[in-house]
C-alpha cells in the first residue's frame, strides 16, 4: 500500500519488556501528539529475511503490544518496529535493539513455602515458569532454561535481628535446632550464574 | 561468581571462564549491534541453528568459531571509541586462551570434526563471505551472545 | 623533540588479588608537571593484530604514577605494558615492561574470615574480594580433626550458614579462596574456633 506522507514525529523509547520471558512491547507517544494517536507493530527473526505484522496490534491506540507468542524461542533472537498514525500523518518505523529473550529477560522471586516444628523450619522453592502463551501450552521451569540456576536463602531471626545466608542448587532446605518460640522470616531469590541474572529477594 | 564452566569434550576439559567474556560482550552488545544494520542476515545462526549440532560434534564447531573468531573477526573490528577497543581485547585474549586449550583436545583426538560440523562451518563462512569485511566482522562480534548461549 | 624527555623508569606490575596495577617513578623536571600515558598489548594484539597498543584511557595524561589495569587484564594471557611521559608537545620515548605479565602471577592472601556461633548453628562472615573468588571453608568439631567438612561458597553477600553444632560443643573454621580463572588458591587463614549453645550433656 501507499505510504502516507510521513511527517508525524516518532513513537519513543521504543523496547521490550520482558519477565520469565513474557515479552511485550512498549513505546511512548510520539512528542507532542495529543489523544487519537493510532499505531501498527511489526517483528522481525534477526537473520530472517522478513518484517511480519501483528495483526492483533493493528491501528490501537494502546502503547503497548505482546509479543511473546512470536518470540518465544529463546535460540533465537529478535526485533520490533512501530510506527505512528494521526489525521493522515504518519511517522518513520521505529525498531528496538536486538531482543535476546534468554538473556533480556527479568526473573521473578521464587515461590517459597515454609512449614515449621517447634524447633526446625522446611522451605521448599519453585522457580517460576516460562511465560505460556496460551493456557494449552506445556509448562516450562525456568530451571529446565537456565541449569545452572541456584537460589540464595535468607532467614531472619525476628528476636535477634541476626540474618544467615544459605546458596542452595537443590529446591529444599531444612534448618533444624532453632529457638522455641522464635518468628524466623525466609525470602529468597533466584542466580543465575552465566548469563548473569538475578531475581529480587522474594517478600 | 567468576563463572569459569568446564566444558567436557569426551575426556578433555576445558574450562572457559564464561562470566568475563559475557560481561565484556555485554558491556559493548548495544554500541555493537547498533553498528550492524542487516536485519535479514545472521552470521551463525540462519539458514542453520548452532542448536542443531549434534553433540559429537561440539567441540570441533566450537574449536572451529573460535578459530574464526581470532582468526577473522576481532581484528576488523576496530572502534574509535577506546572503551569499545579495550572490551574487544579483552574478549579477544580470553578466546585465544579458550582456544588454546581446545586445540590441546584437538591434539588427543577428542576433538573430531564429523560432515555436519564440516557442513555448518562451510555455511558461517559462506554468511560471513556474502558481506564486506567490516560489516562481516562487526555482525559477528554482535553475534557472540548466540555463540554463548548456545554453549551454555 | 621528544629526546628531551627521558622515559620513565622503575616500571613495575604489583598485582594482589586479582587486582593488578603498574607504576613507575616520576620523571622530574623542574617547574612543570609531567604527566603519563599507558598502553597494555595482550598476546592476540601481538600475535593477530600487528603488535598493536592498546591505550587506557583512564591513565591517560595522568599525573599520578600508578596505573589500575585490572579491567584490561581480564584474560589469562601474557601481557605486555609500556608507559610514556609527555609535557606539552614533548613526549619521552615507551617504556615497557621488562618481560610478560600473566595475571596467574598474581599474588592470593587468605581470606579474612570470622566464625560465629549463634545458637546451634555454626555461621561464617568474609570479607567481599570481588567477582574472581570463591571460598573454601573448612570446619570441624575441635578433637575430631579427621572428620573435616568442606563448604566452598561462590557469593559472600553476609553471614553464611555453615552447620548446626551439638551443644556445647566447639567447633573450629578456616578458609582458603580460589580463583577459577586461573586455577589456584590462597593459602589458609588462621583457624577460629567457636562454642556452641548449650550443654553438652543434652546429647547422651
Amino acid at each position: 500500500s501507499g505510504e502516507l506522507y510521513c511527517s508525524l514525529p516518532n513513537p519513543r523509547n521504543v523496547r521490550f519488556e520482558s519477565i520469565n520471558m513474557k515479552n511485550v512491547l512498549h513505546w511512548s507517544a510520539p512528542e507532542g501528539t495529543g489523544d487519537g494517536v493510532l499505531y501498527k507493530v511489526k517483528y522481525a527473526v534477526y537473520g530472517v529475511g522478513k518484517w511480519i505484522r501483528k495483526p492483533e496490534c493493528r491501528n490501537i491506540n494502546r502503547t503497548w503490544c505482546d509479543l511473546s507468542s512470536e518470540t518465544s524461542d529463546y535460540e533465537d533472537q529478535y526485533y520490533a518496529s512501530v510506527k505512528a498514525f494521526l489525521n493522515g500523518a504518519c511517522s518513520d518505523w521505529m525498531e528496538t535493539t536486538r531482543f535476546n529473550p534468554l538473556t533480556d529477560t527479568k526473573i521473578d522471586p521464587p515461590m517459597v513455602s515454609v512449614s515449621s516444628t517447634d524447633r526446625s523450619i522446611s522451605i521448599i522453592l519453585t522457580a517460576p515458569e516460562k511465560w505460556k502463551t496460551s493456557p494449552g501450552e506445556e509448562s516450562i521451569s525456568l530451571l529446565q532454561v537456565y541449569p545452572g540456576l541456584q537460589y540464595n536463602v535468607s532467614v531472619l531471626n525476628k528476636k535477634t535481628k541476626k540474618r544467615w545466608f544459605f546458596s542452595i542448587s537443590n529446591n529444599t532446605l531444612v534448618v533444624p535446632w532453632l529457638e522455641p518460640g522464635t518468628a524466623y522470616c525466609v525470602s529468597a531469590q533466584i542466580h543465575v550464574p552465566t548469563p548473569v541474572l538475578d531475581s529480587g529477594f522474594s517478600k | 561468581t567468576a563463572g569459569v564452566k568446564i566444558f567436557h569434550f569426551g575426556a578433555c576439559r576445558v574450562p572457559m571462564s564464561m562470566t568475563e567474556i559475557r560481561a565484556g560482550f555485554t558491556a559493548i552488545k548495544a554500541n555493537i549491534q547498533s553498528r550492524d544494520p542487516i536485519r535479514t542476515l545472521s552470521i551463525l545462526s540462519h539458514p542453520h541453528s548452532l542448536h542443531k549440532v549434534k553433540s559429537s560434534d561440539r567441540c570441533c564447531i566450537t574449536y572451529q568459531l573460535f578459530t574464526f573468531y581470532v582468526d577473522k573477526v576481532f581484528k576488523h573490528c576496530r572502534t574509535e571509541d577506546s572503551f569499545v577497543n579495550r572490551k574487544i581485547s579483552s574478549i579477544a585474549n580470553s578466546f585465544l586462551s579458550t582456544r588454546r586449550k581446545l586445540g590441546q583436545c584437538r591434539e588427543q583426538n577428542n576433538c573430531m570434526c564429523g560432515e555436519e560440523s564440516t557442513e555448518k562451518f562451510k555455511q558461517i563462512l559462506a554468511n560471513y563471505e556474502g558481506l564486506n569485511v567490516t560489516s562481516a566482522a562487526m555482525k559477528s562480534l554482535g553475534e557472540l551472545d548466540i555463540l554463548l548461549d548456545w554453549m551454555e | 623533540g621528544d629526546a628531551l624527555l627521558p622515559a620513565p623508569q622503575s616500571i613495575s606490575i604489583l598485582s594482589t588479588n586479582m587486582k593488578h596495577f603498574l607504576t613507575w617513578s616520576p620523571v622530574i623536571v623542574q617547574g612543570a608537571t609531567v604527566r603519563y600515558s599507558v598502553e597494555f598489548q595482550g598476546e592476540y594484539e601481538r600475535e593477530y593484530a600487528n603488535g598493536s597498543w592498546i591505550p587506557i584511557s583512564e591513565c591517560s595524561l595522568t599525573t599520578a604514577t600508578i596505573c589500575n589495569l585490572t579491567e584490561d587484564i581480564s584474560a589469562s594471557v601474557a601481557y605486555k605494558l609500556r608507559v610514556r611521559a609527555e609535557l606539552g608537545a614533548t613526549r619521552s620515548p615507551w617504556g615497557t615492561t621488562k618481560g610478560f605479565f600473566n595475571r596467574a602471577m598474581t599474588s592470593l592472601t587468605p581470606p579474612q574470615l570470622r566464625a560465629v556461633a549463634d545458637g546451634h548453628h555454626l555461621l561464617v562472615e568474609l570479607a567481599d574480594m570481588g567477582p574472581s573468588f570463591q571460598f573454601r571453608v573448612l570446619y570441624w568439631r575441635k578433637g575430631q580433626e579427621s572428620r573435616v567438612q568442606q563448604k566452598v561458597l561462590k557469593e559472600v553477600s553476609s553471614v553464611v550458614h555453615l552447620d548446626t553444632m551439638e551443644a556445647g560443643a566447639e567447633y573450629c573454621v578456616k578458609a582458603q579462596t580460589h580463583v577459577q580463572a586461573i586455577n589456584r588458591s590462597s593459602s589458609f587463614s588462621p583457624t577460629q574456633c567457636v562454642r556452641a549453645q548449650g550443654d553438652p550433656s543434652m546429647w547422651l
